[in-house]
């Protein structure tokens, strides 16, 4: 399955310029200078130059050269504010004390590695962070195990290991300052922060 | 070294009387008074709660000068209530001094202090001139008439709290304790944080909450602080450098030197008694173990190995054995090994989410405070003792305390307690008297650590 789909999506990207050029030619109209126009030129110019343009057409071949593709795509990497919510990757949520993956967890995971593929020069920061009940210490810990949780799963899908780094925030850095269930089921998660290289 | 307060002595038998000499003294409780009495040393030790009743009279200014009389009446009430802090004396009614005629310090009427019942008065004189102040203490065993101590300090006049807290330290070393009206305390607050830059600094606070010092300014997220044994250090976590590492801040000079260098993951250092090395928790082997290194941050080896979180690791006072938390047997309880790493046993076997040990640094009390789930719900300061795994619990119903660390002098306890929305910092004697929010500033105040 990961392969198969990094196959596809390698086919993919290939096929992008050929098809851009393909409806390229077809689309665009022949600009006038290379069709036989023999009117006269505007009387600003000099009258006396013979037309430079030859009477019969030219090449019939494709008159734009490709040019290489590089530079020309555009990932998404923006990120919509300070604090670094709002990235391209959804958060990944746990359960109360835990850092188990969820069969949803696991579903949003597997669109991560996909981006992964397709952004194959992004690189990621998974942020383990808890809700404030329980201690300092241990919600340390338990960030960093909820984190790993999440990198080890992208790295089973096919993600190479260096393109992801790991830090535990446990309750010191919580999305929700509130005191209550909602609050605390937002704080409990993997955050994926997206930087290029 | 013994203490002979009254908590240690067996029982007030007259000749155990503060009047005695230290002959008496050293036959009664052998060497180790004999070793405290170095030649000058008072020949009196005061016996401590059970025994003496403090008077300690308002401080007479020297000149009748504004500066003079302000920095006297701070010394009173910072004096007064440093030593009733200490826990280790009864003290004459102020309004029963009052009553008596007025003295002269250097030539008090002792007829008057025994018809208060005070056995022991201590005076102060103060005078301001310029910026500088000079202070007089003087300590006067009231039956035998005999001075226990006479000190002048001279210092800067712009704080004179501190004048008061040594003179506090010195009247408490008369009973061979380690006052803590010097000490301070270092915690972590979002108190300087915005919405944009959600970072959190470490600031230090004398042991009474006066006199803030924010420490770090990079505005990242700097937790944890550990002090060093000679006070000059700050150990801490900063994710300044994009993970958590080990920082250890030299807090004179204003420095900070990265001790772990991004080599996974690094929380709760915590310095040896002797200074020399630093413990921490750390998963650069791949899981949370604990870790030793030099103080320098060199020589890392990790000495735990099992496939649970290994954290938040303190050491013995003997730096020979170090308690930690493991989640290893499913909840998170409190272990202790020996500082190889060797002869790992389960402390803590009441609640199922025991954390965050804090070994009692007096070599006195053999025992462990640890942050405890004892009912659903919050968390409490508890103490175990370590040979009889007896729990007491130091707070109760005041909202969720996490995070205890002691007072050098192991009498006391700071942690941090959330009332209402915030979070602040929290002193209690040892045994959960005497419990007090300290008024350590705005913010949520979190992770005490209390210093030399």
């Amino acid at each position: 399955m990961p392969k198969q789909s990094r196959r596809t999506a390698l086919i993919f990207l290939a096929l992008i310029p050929m098809i851009a050029m393909g409806t390229g030619c077809r689309g665009k109209k022949r600009p006038p200078a290379v069709t036989t126009d023999t009117r006269p030129t505007t009387p600003a110019r000099p009258s006396a130059t013979p037309p430079a343009w030859p009477d019969v057409p030219v090449d019939a071949g494709p008159d734009v050269q490709p040019m290489s593709e590089d530079a020309t795509r555009a990932e998404d990497f923006s990120v919509n504010d300070a604090s670094g919510e709002g990235g391209p990757l959804a958060d990944v949520y746990f359960d109360y004390d835990q850092a188990r993956l969820s069969d949803q967890a696991r579903g949003i995971l597997e669109k991560h590695a996909l981006w992964m593929q397709n952004h194959r020069s992004a690189k990621i920061a998974i942020e383990g962070h808890c809700d404030e009940r329980g201690t300092t210490d241990y919600n340390l810990a338990l960030g960093e195990q909820r984190a790993r949780a999440a990198r080890d799963y992208l790295v089973s899908l096919g993600v190479a290991g260096d393109r992801i780094t790991t830090v535990s925030y446990g309750k010191e850095r919580p999305l929700d300052a509130a005191s209550n269930e909602a609050a605390w089921a937002k704080n409990r998660r993997a955050h994926f922060l997206v930087s290029r290289q | 070294m013994e203490r002979i307060d009254s908590r240690s002595a067996p029982s007030s038998v007259p000749a155990r009387r503060a009047l005695a000499a230290a002959a008496v003294i050293a036959v009664m409780t052998g060497a180790a008074v004999a070793r405290a009495q170095a030649p000058g040393d008072p020949t009196i030790i005061i016996q401590g709660l059970s025994n003496e009743r403090l008077a300690v009279p308002a401080c007479v200014p020297r000149a009748a000068d504004d500066a003079s009389r302000s920095a006297c009446r701070t010394i009173t009430d910072v004096l007064r209530r440093d030593l009733r802090f200490e826990g280790l004396f009864r003290f004459v009614e102020p309004s029963l001094m009052e009553a008596l005629p007025s003295m002269d310090p250097a030539n008090p009427n002792l007829a008057d202090w025994r018809s208060v019942a005070a056995t022991i008065l201590v005076t102060t004189r103060a005078q301001v001139t310029g910026g500088e102040a000079a202070v007089d203490l003087k300590v006067v065993h009231v039956e035998s008439g005999q001075t226990m101590a006479s000190k002048r300090y001279t210092g800067r006049a712009d704080n004179p709290r501190m004048f008061a807290h040594q003179a506090s330290d010195e009247v408490t070393s008369l009973t061979q304790n380690r006052g803590v009206a010097r000490t301070r305390i270092a915690f972590t607050s979002d108190r300087d944080a915005t919405k944009e830059k959600r970072g959190k600094e470490l600031y230090i606070v004398d042991y009474d909450g006066f006199n803030p010092r924010r420490v770090t300014v990079n505005r990242s997220l700097n937790i944890l602080p550990a002090w060093s044994p000679d006070g000059r250090s700050l150990a801490y976590v900063s994710y300044r450098q994009g993970v958590p590492d080990v920082y250890r801040a030299s807090i004179f000079e204003g420095k900070s030197a990265n001790l772990t260098g991004g080599a996974g993951q690094s929380f709760a250092p915590t310095f040896s008694p002797d200074g020399k090395r630093i413990a921490y928790a750390s998963s650069r082997s791949g899981n949370m173990e604990i870790w030793i290194a030099n103080a320098d941050g060199g020589g890392a080896r990790k000495i735990t190995s099992s496939p649970a979180a290994d954290t938040a690791p303190s050491w013995s006072p003997t730096g020979a054995e170090i308690a930690f938390t493991s989640d290893r047997t499913g909840s998170p309880q409190i272990y202790v090994m020996d500082s190889e790493g060797l002869n790992v046993r389960r402390l803590t076997n009441v609640g199922n989410w025991n954390d965050a040990a804090a070994w009692n640094p007096s070599k006195e009390y053999a025992e462990i405070a640890y942050t405890a789930r004892l009912e659903a719900g919050g968390f409490d300061i508890a103490v175990i003792d370590i040979a009889t795994r007896q729990v007491r619990q130091v707070t109760a119903g005041r909202g969720s305390c996490e995070y205890p660390s002691w007072a050098p002098s192991g009498r006391h306890l700071v942690f941090s307690c959330k009332r209402g929305q915030t979070w602040q910092i929290t002193v209690a004697n040892r045994d959960g008297s005497a419990i007090e929010t300290l008024g350590a500033g705005p913010g949520n105040n979190v992770q005490p650590d209390w210093g030399p």
